[in-house]
C-alpha cells in the first residue's frame, strides 16, 4: 500500500506537486519510488531552468531503471534539493519530504489538470 | 516467477522494427530510433536488433572519464555515446548485437522480468544454458553474455541490452577501463564482470543467429522509412550535443600532484560540474610568499575544464608573487598535467 498525501496534486506519470503560495515543490510519489527500487542518482535541472507541464526536467535512476521526470507544472526552477546529490536514497526513505525541485509557477491554474489524492489513489488501483 | 515464465513462453504479440540498412549508422541513430518508436508509434510491443562499429556507451548518470579510456578510444576510432537508460558502461562492435525492446508496460519489475525471460527462452531454444540474474544480466557458464538497461519515458518503457556474439573482449576491456582511476564521482559506477561470447557455444553464423532470434521473438513487422527516418535523425541530434555527452556528467573532482623544481610538491584539485570548474584547491609543501593563494585559485573558478581555458584563466596572475619560485610556466605545466593522458 503506497503512501498518498492529502492536499497534494498528482500526475499520471507519478510526480506530485505541493503548492505553497506562488511556488510548487515537485517530487515523485511513494508509489513511483517503490516501483523504481533503490534510487542511486537524481539527475536534476539547474536553477533558473524553465520547466513546462508535461515535459521532462530530469530523471531518477535506480538500480533497475532510469525514469524521466515529467513536470506537472510550468515555471522556473528556483531551488533544487541539493541533499539528493549526496544522498539520492532519501527519495526512497520519504519521497514527500524529499521534493526534487522548487518551481516558481507561471500558471497556477495548471494544477486543475492534475489529480487529487483520492483520484490518484484510484489511478494506481489502491 | 513460475507464472511469469509461463506467460513469457506464451508468446506476446511483438512487432519487429525494420530499419533501412543501406549503410551502417552510428549508435545514436538506433537510440533515437528506440525513442521514436516509444514516442510516436501506437502502443504495441516492438523489438529490433542492430550492430555498430566499435563504440562505448555509458549510462545516463555516469562520469565519462571514470568509465572510459578516452584517449584509447580516440586513438582507436572508438565512438563514445551516452545513453538515457541507467546502469554501467558497455562496449559494442559489429559482433556485439544490440537488442531493443519497447513496450507500453510501465511496471519496471514486471517488464524487465518478462523481457529477460523472453530472451533467455530464445537462447535456451538454441540449446544454450542461459540464466537470467537479478542484475539484469544473462549468463552462460556463470559468465555474462548480455547486460540490459531500462529507460522509462512518458507512458512507455525501453529495455535494451547487449548480446556478445564474438566480440573483441580485450579491446572491450581496454576501452572501458579508465586511464585515471583516481577520479571520484558522485555518479553511477559500473559493475565489472567476467564475460563470454556466444560463438564459443554455437555453430551457427551471426546472421543465422539474428534470423533465429527475430523469428522466435516476433510475429509481425514494420519498416521505418521516409518521414520516420527524418524524425529519428532529428531526435538523434540530442545525442551528439556536448551538453548531453559531457554536460550530464555528475560533479566530480580531479587531482594532480607534481613535484616542481625549486617549489616543492604541489597538489591541485579541481571540482568540476558540467564541464566547468566549480572550485580549485591547492596543497603541498611549497612556501607562501603571501596569503593570496585562494585569490589566485579563484581565477580558475567558472573556467571551462579545458587546457587552453584554464591557462587563459590565470594569464593575468603572477604566481611567483604568491608561491615562492612558482613561475607562470611552472603553473601552466601543473595545469597541463590534467590533460596529459600519456601513452
Amino acid at each position: 500500500m503506497s503512501k498518498i498525501v492529502e492536499g497534494l496534486y498528482y500526475a499520471e506519470s507519478h510526480e506530485y506537486v505541493k503548492i505553497e503560495g506562488e511556488y510548487g515543490y515537485v517530487g515523485i510519489t511513494d508509489y513511483a519510488q517503490h516501483e523504481l527500487g533503490n534510487v542511486v542518482y537524481v539527475d536534476m535541472p539547474d536553477i533558473d531552468d524553465e520547466v513546462e507541464a508535461g515535459s521532462d526536467f530530469g530523471a531518477v535512476e535506480s538500480v533497475k531503471a532510469a525514469s524521466d521526470l515529467i513536470s506537472p507544472v510550468s515555471g522556473v526552477v528556483v531551488e533544487i534539493n541539493e541533499a539528493l546529490a549526496d544522498e539520492p536514497e532519501l527519495v526512497n526513505a520519504d519521497p514527500y519530504a524529499n521534493w526534487i525541485i522548487k518551481v516558481k509557477l507561471s500558471d497556477a491554474s495548471e494544477v486543475e489538470n492534475l489529480m487529487d489524492a483520492e483520484a490518484y489513489k484510484a489511478a494506481i488501483g489502491e | 516467477m513460475h507464472l511469469l515464465q509461463q506467460c513469457a513462453i506464451e508468446k506476446i504479440h511483438m512487432v519487429y522494427v525494420n530499419l533501412p540498412n543501406e549503410s551502417r549508422r552510428q549508435l545514436s541513430f538506433y537510440l533515437a530510433a528506440e525513442e521514436y518508436v516509444a514516442r510516436e508509434l501506437p502502443p504495441n510491443d516492438y523489438f529490433f536488433m542492430w550492430q555498430v562499429e566499435p563504440t562505448v556507451i555509458f549510462g545516463r548518470n555516469q562520469l565519462l572519464e571514470s568509465e572510459v579510456d578516452v584517449e584509447y578510444c580516440r586513438r582507436n576510432g572508438i565512438s563514445m555515446f551516452r545513453r538515457k537508460s541507467g546502469g554501467g558502461c558497455v562496449y559494442a562492435d559489429l559482433s556485439n548485437i544490440m537488442f531493443s525492446y519497447i513496450t507500453p508496460d510501465s511496471n519496471v519489475n514486471f517488464t524487465f522480468n518478462r523481457y529477460m525471460l523472453m530472451v533467455e527462452h530464445v537462447l535456451r531454444k538454441l540449446g544454450l544454458d542461459a540464466r537470467t540474474t537479478g542484475r539484469n544480466d544473462i549468463l552462460i557458464d556463470g559468465k555474462k553474455v548480455s547486460g540490459n538497461a531500462f529507460y522509462h519515458l512518458h507512458n512507455r518503457s525501453i529495455v535494451h541490452g547487449t548480446m556478445l556474439y564474438d566480440t573483441d573482449v580485450e579491446k572491450m576491456a581496454r576501452a572501458t577501463t579508465p586511464s585515471d582511476i583516481k577520479l571520484k564521482s558522485k555518479g553511477v559506477e559500473s559493475v565489472r564482470q567476467h564475460v563470454t561470447t556466444l560463438n564459443r557455444y554455437l555453430d551457427i553464423s551471426i546472421d543465422e543467429f539474428l534470423q533465429f532470434v527475430r523469428v522466435n521473438m516476433c510475429d509481425s513487422e514494420i519498416l521505418l522509412a521516409g518521414d520516420a527516418l527524418e524524425r529519428i535523425e532529428q531526435i538523434e541530434k540530442e545525442y551528439h550535443t556536448p551538453e548531453f555527452i559531457y554536460g550530464h556528467n555528475p560533479a566530480y573532482s580531479v587531482c594532480r600532484s607534481v613535484r616542481i623544481e625549486g617549489v616543492g610538491e604541489l597538489q591541485l584539485k579541481l571540482n568540476i560540474k558540467n564541464g566547468v570548474v566549480r572550485k580549485a584547491t591547492l596543497s603541498g609543501d611549497y612556501f607562501h610568499v603571501d596569503d593570496r593563494v585562494d585569490a589566485m585559485l579563484e581565477q580558475l573558478q567558472d573556467a571551462v575544464y579545458e587546457e587552453s581555458a584554464l591557462i587563459n584563466a590565470v594569464k593575468d596572475v603572477d604566481p611567483s608573487s604568491v608561491i615562492m619560485n612558482l613561475t607562470k610556466e611552472k603553473l601552466e605545466k601543473l595545469i597541463k598535467t590534467f590533460f596529459d593522458y600519456g601513452e
